[in-house]
């Protein structure tokens, strides 16, 4: 049996899975502490289902979300620095205030991973200091063409760690995306959530622990998959939007849709998304406006509308997830599924391990493309094996090559991603099909 | 007429930029329009025509040639274009009077709002291409044998250089291997020219029609009105609504002159039963519905998000979208034997001509 769990404020709310079928209806505990509410909710689990639990799932995102973000230096690297304010890199209104200090540093790569600049690291290294002697902990590091090569990121990151191993550092390479600001973004929000993601993971393995010592601890991303719970304090960006994901993987599993559309009815209105061999379908980049995007693969969720297309040719699951149903739901759409409240929580707990490949490689042909193509689709499974899934139970669910508009000819990004299941779980929940990988 | 632009305005051309962009990541579009946002709260900026310059000013054109790393990865630091412009008149002993944008969408249909604030430039309403396209050497002015250089560069690095060149193909090679060393993308100047010549063999009104398609898709109303209202101001036609079915990327071979892969997408048109095939490099090339050549470049084609009305991101593609394609005729010199010959699909390594030359 599987349990999903959602922490926020100082409540725990659980719901219990075995197969697809929901064995334990949602009960949330509220404490004098979220610890406590915690501690509660698996001590009461644990009377009345004890060793039956092989995995816990929590989504965290809500605590992520309402906790102050810690204070963060931001280092970028690139070959010169802004030459006036209006170039110069602007973060969204929420992560702004958490930048203390914002250090240039020469450096960067092109496309093809050359050097722009020589890494300025004399320089650096004189800063560290002044850098290393306030109370702030974390740091975020950014460099011009870091997908390409992150040699100059990492350089850095070892000089902070050699004078002060308890930095927590967060480097953008760890996000996949081809723009500045987004991996800027993604790195200093990661940074600033990294003592949360650390106080969240170690207060859920001790409770876990103390109650479940035997079971799989981890927390649910943004994609509809999870991780094992010491992700959570390198990673805390991930999981800071799962719910969306999780709604949709709930939801499918509830109905039993591999492959659909799935329709989410909440008080904020109606949105669709899709499952996709056994998974939310995702991209790559959560957008926000026209300001920078938060490099973390994640769901997608669009609004619904009146002129959205019936689809006859797939699987459909309406489901109504408003806590007050008396009244219709929008569009004339009818709930397909009842009792749905808890669809994110399920999800939660019917979620696989899910480890993503994001990178570009240089190909001189078609069978080169192939080459990398399969190299990466082994990485990936690898990836899942290396976060607890089984390998005779790990499959890949998507498989792209994207070309690169007014790029280096012969240079593509190549996306891949695998899920797979521990070996305690043999029954798939939601079974994973294998998605056509796309040559 | 002069026009002093607005904030309004700016946010109505980061959208028509990314709509003639044919599907193009708008990152960068975005980046430029949040900085020129900032630049106007205490500077104004003038949209002008060429008619209001004297015949032999000097106006240049400025924008982004890349080969290599997004310009979103690397912005730029802000210095690049004004070292371009200074390079282009220390080269010619003459004052630039007004600048013109490469290209009229995507990043270079907005690059030159933020020269201009720079600058105190005057912006015109003009641009050699009418559209995108990713050769430099792919212009009306070029059709019209306009020179191309010199050619000023300067790539973020702070690395600069002036090409003195005449032939625009070759101005293509060499500008196209600085630019791969410079890093990826270098800001640039080029087609210096008269106010005469721009007026004789540009395309007028690019600026102001990119904020008038902005107005169209910014408005809250429903899809079909606005393709309605994209069909008047562009004489655009709605070729099919059709869900994709397939992605291939590396679809066809590729001249290693030429920026980026090619790939393809394959839709059905679920009304209809036919299929449509998309071939893309950069931009959408050609439309084929069952076999036959429904749109090619130098046409615009670009995509609608079918619920919504909104550009589609070719990244953001995946099977089982629907969409709207939309086909855009281009700037009527496209369309003469010289501007086909530099242009049609012949020119991207695919061996068709454009329908129209047949009819020509």
């Amino acid at each position: 049996m599987r349990v999903g769990l959602r922490l926020q404020g100082t409540s725990c709310r659980t719901v219990v899975l075995d197969g697809r079928s929901v064995v334990s209806a949602a009960t949330e505990v509220h404490a004098g502490s979220l610890s406590e509410a915690l501690d509660s909710s698996l001590s009461g689990l644990r009377r009345e289902f004890g060793s039956a639990i092989t995995e816990l799932t929590a989504d965290v995102g809500r605590v992520l979300g309402e906790r102050k973000l810690a204070d963060v230096v931001a280092i970028r690297i690139s070959p010169r620095p802004p030459a006036d304010a209006f170039h110069a890199t602007v973060l969204p209104p929420l992560v702004e205030p958490a930048v203390t200090r914002t250090v240039h540093v020469a450096g960067g790569h092109d496309l093809r991973g050359r050097p722009l600049a020589r890494l300025d690291l004399e320089g650096f290294l004189a800063d560290l200091p002044g850098i290393l002697s306030t109370d702030v902990r974390n740091v975020a590091i950014t460099a011009v063409g870091s997908t390409a090569s992150k040699d100059h990121e990492t350089r850095i990151a070892d000089a902070t760690l050699s004078n002060d191993r308890d930095m927590r550092i967060s480097i953008s390479s760890d996000f996949y995306s081809s723009v500045f600001r987004n991996r800027d973004y993604t790195a200093i929000l990661n940074s600033a959530l990294m003592e949360t993601g650390e106080e969240l993971a170690a207060m859920l393995e001790e409770a876990g622990r103390r109650q479940f010592p035997d079971a799989l601890l981890s927390f649910a991303k943004n994609d509809g998959g999870r991780a094992p719970l010491s992700r959570l304090a390198l990673a805390p960006v991930h999981g800071l939007r799962a719910e969306p994901a999780m709604g949709i993987l709930g939801a499918a599993t509830l109905a039993g849709i591999p492959e659909g559309e799935v329709i989410l009815c909440m008080e904020s209105g109606a949105t669709v998304g899709h499952t996709r061999g056994g998974l939310p379908a995702a991209r790559s980049l959560i957008r926000q406006g026209f300001g920078a995007g938060l490099a973390s693969n994640a769901a997608i969720l669009e609004p619904y509308t009146v002129h959205h297309p019936v689809r006859t040719d797939i699987p459909s699951v309406i489901a109504d997830l408003r806590e007050w149903q008396e009244t219709a739901l929008p569009f004339g759409l009818v709930p397909t599924l009842p009792a749905a409240q808890d669809a994110a929580l399920v999800g939660s707990a019917a979620a696989p391990l899910t480890a993503w490949i994001d990178r570009l490689e240089t190909v001189s042909g078609r069978a080169d493309l192939q080459r990398v193509q399969n190299l990466a689709v082994e990485d990936a499974h690898s990836a899942a094996v290396q976060l607890g899934a089984s390998p005779g139970q790990t499959q890949i669910i998507e498989s792209n090559v994207y070309a690169m508009p007014y790029g280096n000819p012969g240079i593509v990004r190549i996306r891949v991603q695998a899920a797979g299941e521990t070996s305690a779980n043999e029954e798939h929940v939601l079974p994973i099909a294998a998605r056509g990988a796309t040559p | 007429m002069s026009t002093v632009l607005t904030i309004e305005d700016v946010r109505n051309l980061r959208t028509g930029a990314h709509f003639l962009a044919c599907t193009i990541d708008p990152t960068a579009i975005y980046v430029y329009a949040e900085m020129i946002e900032r630049a106007m709260e205490d500077r104004s900026l003038e949209l002008i025509t060429v008619d209001e310059l004297a015949p032999d000013d000097l106006v240049v054109a400025v924008g982004m040639v890349t080969q290599g790393l997004f310009i979103a990865d690397m912005p730029p630091v802000g210095d690049e274009f004004l070292g371009c412009i200074r390079a282009i008149e220390a080269n010619l002993g003459r004052s630039v009077r007004a600048i013109y944008s490469l290209a009229a969408a995507n990043i270079n249909g907005i690059v030159p709002l933020m020269v201009g604030l720079q600058s105190s430039l005057p912006v015109i309403d003009s641009d050699p291409m009418g559209r995108v396209f990713p050769l430099i050497s792919q212009t009306t002015l070029n059709v019209g044998n306009v020179a191309i250089g010199p050619i000023a560069l300067m790539g973020v690095t702070g690395e600069r250089a002036v090409v003195e060149v005449e032939n625009p193909q070759r101005a293509e090679t060499l500008v196209r291997a600085l630019v791969t060393e410079l890093g990826g993308w270098a800001a640039t100047a080029m087609y210096p020219c008269s106010a005469q010549q721009l007026k004789e063999h540009g395309v007028h009104g690019s600026i102001s029609r990119m904020i008038r398609i902005g107005q169209i898709l910014d408005a809250s109303t429903p899809v079909k009105r606005k393709l309605l209202l994209l069909t008047e101001l562009l004489g655009a036609t709605r070729i099919a609504r059709a869900r994709v079915s397939h992605i291939e990327s590396l679809s066809r071979p590729a001249d290693l002159g030429l920026p980026a892969q090619p790939s393809s997408l394959t839709l059905d048109d679920e009304t209809t039963g036919r299929i449509i095939r998309l071939e893309i490099q950069n931009e959408i090339l050609l439309v084929l519905v069952d076999g036959a050549i429904t749109a090619a470049v130098p046409d615009m084609v670009t995509l609608l998000n079918s619920e919504h009305g909104t550009v589609v991101n070719i990244d953001d593609v995946q099977v089982g979208d629907v969409m709207d394609i939309v086909k855009i005729k281009a700037a009527e010199q496209w369309y003469t034997e010289a501007g086909l010959d530099l242009t049609e699909p012949k020119a991207f390594g695919i061996p068709i001509g454009h329908p129209r030359r047949r009819h020509a």
